[in-house]
């Protein structure tokens, strides 16, 4: 078991990596000059010829690619992702405290999520096909149906401006919450109910519930044990969707006002802020790696079988 | 049994709700009728304020920091300085200063501080190449405490407007400053404005607090917060419910909530929409230097001219907010009175023309050709402001029944400048500078390659026009002046190389019992101090 999440962890670095040379070669594709870049993204009303050498130069842009890449890898194991080209501020301090905002309104809906599907999911798995298992269904496929920038639209205008109740936007408080954390939560259960639901069924005929039936042991049990068994499949799922609707709230967040990734992310594409959107796109897929070797890890305590081998 | 309950449960949870909602319809507005603030909410942050650069957002800027001089519609006023004196060469500006200001974080404001700011600006100044005066400045003196000279390298006639623009010859406390200068940031912004910067949350958002110490009169209104709120919808929902009371024309010139909602704000009669006077023109700008483009022609520019229906676009699509543009510069610019051809809406003279310049429309075909080419021109504009959408997408259909075949193409404003600079753009939508700024900014743009140097390179006396440009910039005799600009003015428009379209302003939407809703000479500002809730 050691071994094994020692194995796991050491092949975690070469995929980073990799990650970061497609992301540093794939912005360094790009046709446009930095320097011009950077100076457009000022707001310079006129950029002369001298402004973009000058510029060039403080950039170190004159250094071969190889090398900048290197000494912008070195510089990210020491965290300095550089300088944001608009506000000349460390892209760390520009990215931390929207990582955080967007990573509070992701773990509160991930919470939500998991605890509403797993419920969902076991509700409708042992009523199969009976009433409450087609209306949850089906409400499920209404409400996915829904783009979430209407709904959206649609539950401000009812919860802030006729009912009063919520504020419309922003962050400013507790309350501020309820809101983006509803519309994330709800177009996502409705994915991943179905997955538990699913899963749960399929364990319905697997010989353990058989004989447990057989066996007498009570109904509240025997559902225990299929959650259990179920859950495998969902943990994955549930791992890779934390960074899914980390790198997803771009929606949510321009229309609560949310100053999260999601706007950061889309406003520096916009400037093309390049050491921002590299630095995101890294962390995103970090995010992805390490949530990947979570999920096979939790998996493998969870069930003994799956550490054979190792 | 109990999931009926649940069944049950939830009808009456919506039943309650619906109810709810048909009865709450007018309890919203009772709130936040806050008598001496206003919050208004824009798409981004105020960004860094730094007066200085160029990042911050400019009607921020406008009310914590002040310019020596003011621009107003009846010319240039006294601000910061009482008054100024020309020296006969037109070389050295003495400027008295008022003894009664201090900024915000109590520091004297006086000649020192005077020079320390312009000094701090000229350190940088290859970044303000924009404005000439940047690079003609070759001293500052402290004559006294309150007297402060400017010098230049030669006359340079727009030296007073060009000091009175938002930035960069405005006034930061000296102790604000880091390493002795502004250029690599600064550690404060203590203007000398009748707003001081209270509290500022980063993306969320910054609170000015009325200047108790201010010069020229305290503020009434006495707190204006600044909220972000990126999109569109939300803005006018929190409008409906008073989370914010206020709004104003963006400095990319784009509203955030649209016309129709506008309207229905109106008619509710919790709000009010005030426009100005046009500050600035949206226009096609045509790049007459592209050697491969039947636009090279002035006929084809000229028929495009003709081919738009301004009237639609300004009453069908842009509700009436914009005029119908005739000229570059509206007649409300200084110097741009000037008697120009009139080119009204006229597709048949369009068609003649055409004809005339040998695009030959053949029958069955939708498209002229002259020569074997097909007369195909492209159009970018920004795809990040939907008016120009619609506008480019009726100026197409209009152009596609002379028999001219137009491209469309959005793309975001980065892009329209690498294409502006690069000259890889046939026309391109675009706007003037503005009435603070204009005609010298948008006049000099001609010979600048990062603007419309591409537009202009293309006329058959270009080297005449741009020896005029010279020479308008640095002549101090006002006559001569104006027939310069009368030149100027009538052989761009002679030439067709841009198209106006419409005068833009700028609009606010402000609550019904507010009160001198005034407008400054630029439309990237709005004079909050002047503002005032009427008594109930």
């Amino acid at each position: 078991m050691a071994l094994y999440t020692i194995r796991r962890l050491a092949a975690v670095f070469p995929i980073l990596i990799i990650i970061s040379f497609l992301t540093f070669f794939l912005i360094n594709l790009s046709p446009f000059n930095p320097a011009e870049i950077l100076l457009q993204a000022r707001g310079i009303p006129v950029i002369t010829d001298d402004l973009i050498l000058q510029t060039e130069e403080e950039l170190g842009l004159n250094d071969p690619f190889i090398v900048q890449y290197f000494n912008w890898l070195m510089d990210c194991f020491q965290l300095n992702f550089g300088t944001s080209y608009v506000t000349g501020e460390p892209v760390w301090n520009e990215i931390k405290p929207a990582f955080i905002n967007t990573l509070k309104l992701t773990v509160l809906s991930s919470f939500i999520i998991v605890g509403l599907s797993i419920l969902l999911g076991v509700i409708c798995a042992i009523n199969e096909g009976k009433f409450i298992d087609k209306s949850v269904r089906s409400m499920s496929f209404v409400l996915i149906g829904m783009p979430s920038y209407w709904l959206a639209s649609l539950m401000i205008w009812y919860f802030s401006v006729e009912l009063d109740l919520l504020p419309t936007s922003g962050m400013s408080s507790a309350e501020s919450y309820i809101l983006p954390v509803s519309i994330i939560t709800v177009s996502y259960v409705g994915i991943y109910f179905r997955v538990i639901r699913t899963s749960m069924l399929s364990n319905l005929n697997e010989d353990y519930v058989f004989y447990g039936r057989a066996s007498g042991l009570p109904e509240k049990k025997i559902t225990l044990h299929l959650l259990r068994n179920s859950l495998q499949v969902s943990i994955s799922v549930f791992c890779m969707g934390i960074p899914t609707i980390l790198g997803g709230t771009v929606v949510i967040e321009n229309i609560f006002a949310w100053p999260g990734l999601g706007s950061l992310s889309v406003d520096s594409i916009l400037k093309r802020d390049f050491p921002i959107i590299q630095t995101y796109v890294l962390l995103l897929g970090a995010s992805f790696v390490v949530f990947n070797t979570l999920s096979d890890l939790i998996n493998m305590t969870l069930n003994p079988k799956l550490r054979k081998g190792f | 049994m109990h999931y009926k309950k649940i069944t049950q449960l939830s009808l009456l949870l919506l039943t309650i709700f619906t109810l709810a909602a048909c009865s709450s319809g007018d309890d919203a507005k009772a709130e936040n009728e806050n008598e001496n603030e206003l919050t208004y909410a824009m798409t981004k942050d105020i960004g860094d304020m730094n007066p200085h650069l160029y990042t911050g957002y400019m009607a921020a800027q406008g009310v914590v920091f002040e310019t020596l001089v003011e621009n107003t519609e009846e010319g240039i006023k006294p601000s910061l300085a009482e008054s100024w004196d020309i020296s006969e060469n037109g070389k050295v500006y003495t400027f008295t200063l008022r003894d009664d200001v201090k900024f915000h974080d109590g520091e004297p404001f006086n000649a020192e501080a005077v020079k320390k700011n312009i000094d701090a600006v000229q350190e940088n100044a290859e970044v303000h190449s924009w404005i000439q005066l940047s690079q003609k400045i070759t001293e500052t003196k402290v004559i006294d405490e309150y007297t402060v000279e400017i010098n230049l390298s030669e006359a340079y006639y727009p030296t007073l407007s060009e000091l009175s623009t938002t930035r960069p010859y405005t006034f930061l406390s000296p102790n604000d400053f880091k390493d002795g200068g502004t250029k690599n940031g600064v550690n404060g912004y203590n203007g000398t404005g009748p707003y001081i910067l209270t509290e500022h949350k980063k993306e969320e958002a910054a609170v000015f607090e009325a200047n108790e110490q201010y010069w020229n009169g305290v503020p009434d209104v006495k707190k204006v917060t600044s909220k972000v709120l990126p999109s569109g919808e939300t803005t006018f929902l929190a409008l409906k419910k008073g989370e914010i009371n206020f709004l104003f024309t963006d400095d990319r010139g784009a509203n955030s909530i649209d016309y129709e909602s506008m309207e229905a704000l109106e008619a509710s009669g919790e709000y009010q929409v005030v426009r100005s006077k046009p500050m600035d023109t949206k226009l096609i700008a045509v790049n007459s230097s592209n050697e491969d483009s039947p636009i090279r022609e002035t006929a084809v520019r000229e028929a495009i001219w003709y081919a738009i229906d301004r009237k639609t676009i300004s009453e069908s699509i842009l509700n009436g907010t914009e005029q119908p543009a005739g000229t570059l510069l509206s007649k409300n610019i200084p110097y741009a009175d000037v008697d120009l051809k009139e080119r009204g809406y006229d597709p048949e003279m369009a068609m003649e023309l055409l004809d005339k310049a040998g695009w030959k429309l053949d029958e069955g075909s939708g498209v002229r050709t002259k020569e074997g080419n097909d007369l195909n021109v492209t159009f970018y504009y920004d795809s990040n402001a939907p008016a120009q959408k619609t506008q480019a997408e009726f100026i197409q259909d209009s152009l596609k029944n002379m028999g001219i075949n137009l491209e469309i193409i959005g793309e975001d404003s980065t892009s329209i400048a690498d294409r502006r600079k690069s000259g890889n753009y046939e026309l391109l939508y675009t706007r003037t500078w503005g009435l603070a700024y204009d005609p010298e900014s948008t006049i000099s743009a001609f010979t600048d390659v990062s603007y419309n140097l591409h537009s202009t390179k293309g006329m058959k006396n270009s080297d005449e026009l741009y020896k005029k440009i010279d020479e308008v910039m640095v002549t101090v005799d006002k006559e001569e002046r104006q027939s310069l600009y009368d030149d100027i003015l009538t052989m761009v428009h002679d030439e067709a190389v841009f198209i106006p379209i419409t005068y833009g302003g700028m609009t606010v939407v402000a609550p019904e019992n507010l009160e001198n809703i005034n407008f400054k000479q630029t439309q990237y500002e709005l004079p909050f101090e002047e503002m005032a809730y009427r008594e109930k």
